[in-house]
């Protein structure tokens, strides 16, 4: 009995003592280092990458895995030395949340002050959290005006959201739709907060949702809304242009594919200039790049360097930028004829010109839950923007306070 | 050497213990051990800027926590009540008679309904949420709408305003819900004497007076432990309603919140661990009450 008793004892600590993996330090070993990248990116990314890379082996190899949830679990582990990563490849937007936790290197304490100097500035602004850049940009992306050339004619492509409007009223009849949006949803929205002169949120993490500006544009746009389904999440809204019944649509790059695979013929326009503000619409903007965990910073800070530096490479940017259908980080690539000829990629770095990146304060965490609120609130259930707004703006602050 | 009857008692006890170890350790990691890290973390201010260097800060969440248990939320609560019974009800009632059509004499292809009654539970709920959001309530492509737009000429946007969220996000509940009440119905009627309804129908009861007087009592203390973890399931139900109307991105206008997705929207989406652990104690020990109260209830009636 007591036998038994003591190998049961001896399986339950072994499954305890199982859980907490391994403790070997690969940087106390010399030799090759092995730098592990999580990733969330369709597979064409990651072969570019894997490609520039192969170089470094067998000095240093590089493993990318791609991890579903892998916000979550970067807060889980990201300074448990033996389950994190080396680094992670990501957009910019949770950079304040994990700087706050106190999980990422600062780019500069591994390449200089310098490294970064030629990178478009949206790309800089969007890796920077509180001063500190703790990314290095490989492509963005930007939001860009869709239309179908079937339909709509170059002629008809507005360059004002009045322009819209009118095409909006002539054009929505017998199930088509002259333009389609995901309306209340906050990343979509920004732009025409924006194209006001407003923003969601300070980047001092102060709410904006009760402010003229904001309210100013829900008021706007909620014509636009009038003449749009009403129902405007992801699939709806792709749905109808892929299907030829929206004439044009506001979508990320990443839809270009899908849309031509689908037969359309696609025109990629600037955004629309709000004839009141005279400024155009400005979408949001996602910065993709890696991020250097500060666990393994300090045991494979060469490798780390070296893999950095070798996917900093304007050949590497522009390969990328080619597979993801996004637009290069680096200024340099603009000057090159395999991306000046590329009308999507140009129709980005236009875009980016005017548009914000999202902003990477933690604060933003519940922005998107409460500005969703609030769109849905105005578009769809039809409450009065003043009220909604105050409503909205109370309960960000509430929130926010909740989160300290 | 003969054993003392104690010594035996407590050896068969011991030994009954020993092979439940094994069980037991499990159910204390995945089960307990959660339970209590998360009172342990709500006396905690582990959040985004404490997130390693968190310390004991003792009540203070559940000082804050108490805000949170507003007027909203005791709408929300209002409502998790109406939602648990409303589909409870009707899943009892569908579920029986369902189970009571699978189990007449003679049924041709009995086998072939039982496996398609099965086949929502087969599926994985997040994708019957979402196919049941984008294919049947859709204002655009949902078959719904489309036969609503034939027969009446009108868009139908079912999932905008409340009253007719609510039914919608039932019809999705009782379809995920309804094949396990089915399977523990069928396998209790199964299991009641037909001798019972033969005598019944000797004595000139007809099927009504039979399914009260004999199925339902019979059925009773089966299904019992089935309906009570249903019950609690119901309850602290999420995916379908918040899949539903509120996921970020895809809201419809609708406002329908039960308890569980109004702590989500009013504190797990701030990221700090410390009140969300203290709120989700709160709610953990409002169900424990809820379950104390259902067990002496259920106790007394059957007493």
């Amino acid at each position: 009995m007591r036998k038994v008793l003591c190998s049961l004892m001896v399986c339950v600590l072994f499954l305890l003592t199982g859980c907490s993996g391994s403790t070997d330090p690969q940087g106390a070993k010399s030799g090759p280092v092995t730098i592990t990248i999580w990733h969330d990116k369709e597979d064409a990314v990651i072969a570019v990458l894997q490609e520039a890379v192969q170089a470094l082996e067998p000095e240093v190899t590089v493993l990318f895995e791609k991890k579903t949830g892998m916000t979550e679990s970067l807060k889980l582990v990201g300074n448990d030395q033996n389950a994190a990563p080396d680094m992670y490849f990501f957009a910019h937007d949770k950079i304040g949340v994990y700087a706050e936790m106190g999980i990422l290197t600062p780019i500069t304490e591994l390449l200089g002050e310098d490294a970064l100097a030629g990178y478009v500035p949206l790309t800089i602004q969007g890796a920077t959290y509180q001063g500190t850049i703790y990314q290095v940009p490989l492509y963005f992306e930007t939001l860009l005006f869709m239309y179908n050339k079937k339909y709509m004619a170059q002629e008809d492509v507005p360059a004002t959201t009045e322009q819209l409007y009118s095409y909006m009223q002539r054009k929505t009849k017998y199930g088509h739709y002259g333009f389609v949006e995901q309306h209340s949803t906050p990343y979509y929205a920004a732009g025409w907060i924006h194209g006001f002169g407003g923003s969601l949120i300070t980047d001092a993490g102060v709410p904006c949702l009760d402010s003229a500006e904001v309210k100013a544009a829900l008021d706007y746009h909620k014509k636009f809304v009038a003449y749009m389904p009403g129902e405007t999440e992801y699939a709806t809204v792709n749905t109808l242009f892929m299907e030829g019944m929206a004439h044009a649509t506001i979508a990320g790059p990443w839809f270009v594919p899908t849309v031509r695979a689908a037969g359309i013929d696609v025109g990629i326009a600037p955004m629309p200039v709000v004839d009141e503000t005279v400024l155009p619409l400005a979408p949001y903007s996602g910065i993709q790049g890696l991020h250097v965990l500060k666990v393994q910073t300090e045991r494979k800070k060469d490798a780390i360097v070296k893999v950095l530096q070798v996917l900093m490479q304007p050949e590497v940017s522009v390969k990328l930028a080619k597979v993801s259908g996004c637009a290069p980080a680096v200024e340099s690539c603009y000057t090159l004829e395999e991306v000046t000829a590329d009308p999507l990629i140009m129709a980005m770095k236009q875009t980016a010109e005017t548009a914000i990146p999202m902003p990477n304060i933690p604060e933003m965490d519940v922005m998107w839950t409460v500005a969703g609120d609030l769109l849905t609130n105005v578009n769809m259930s039809g409450q009065d923007i003043e009220s909604a707004a105050a409503a909205a703006q109370k309960k960000a602050l509430e929130l926010i306070e909740a989160m300290k | 050497m003969k054993q003392s009857p104690e010594k035996k008692a407590r050896k068969k006890a011991a030994m009954a213990y020993l092979v439940s170890a094994p069980s037991l350790v499990l159910i204390f990691l995945i089960v307990v051990f959660p339970i209590l890290y998360t009172g342990y973390i709500s006396f905690t201010n582990m959040n985004t800027y404490h997130w390693f260097n968190f310390d004991f800060i003792g009540l203070s969440n559940y000082g804050r926590a108490l805000l949170v248990f507003d007027s909203g939320f005791l709408s929300a609560l209002l409502m998790t009540v109406v939602w648990t019974a409303v589909n409870m009800a009707l899943q009892l009632m569908i579920a029986f008679l369902i189970a009571n059509l699978l189990n007449v004499k003679h049924l041709p292809l009995r086998n072939v309904y039982k496996t398609i009654l099965m086949f929502p539970w087969a599926m994985p709920g997040y994708v019957s949420i979402l196919l049941w959001k984008t294919g049947m309530f859709n204002s655009q492509f949902g078959l719904l709408t489309q036969w609503m737009e034939d027969i009446s000429g009108l868009t139908v946007r079912w999932l905008q305003n409340d009253v007719s969220a609510f039914i919608c996000c039932t019809v999705v509940n009782l379809w995920l819900a309804l094949p396990f009440m089915i399977m523990i119905m069928d396998g209790g009627l199964k299991s009641i004497d037909r001798s019972y309804y033969e005598s019944a129908t000797l004595d000139g009861a007809g099927p009504i007076r039979q399914a009260i007087a004999i199925t339902l009592p019979c059925l009773k203390p089966i299904i019992g432990p089935s309906v009570m973890i249903t019950l609690f399931t119901t309850f602290k139900q999420f995916d379908v309603i918040y899949l539903m109307t509120q996921q970020v991105g895809s809201q419809t206008g609708a406002h329908i919140h039960t308890i569980i997705t109004y702590a989500y929207e009013n504190a797990f989406i701030t990221n700090n661990y410390g009140y969300s652990s203290a709120i989700s104690i709160m709610i953990f020990m409002m169900l424990i009450i809820f379950a104390q109260v259902t067990n002496r209830r259920s106790k007394e009636a059957n007493a």
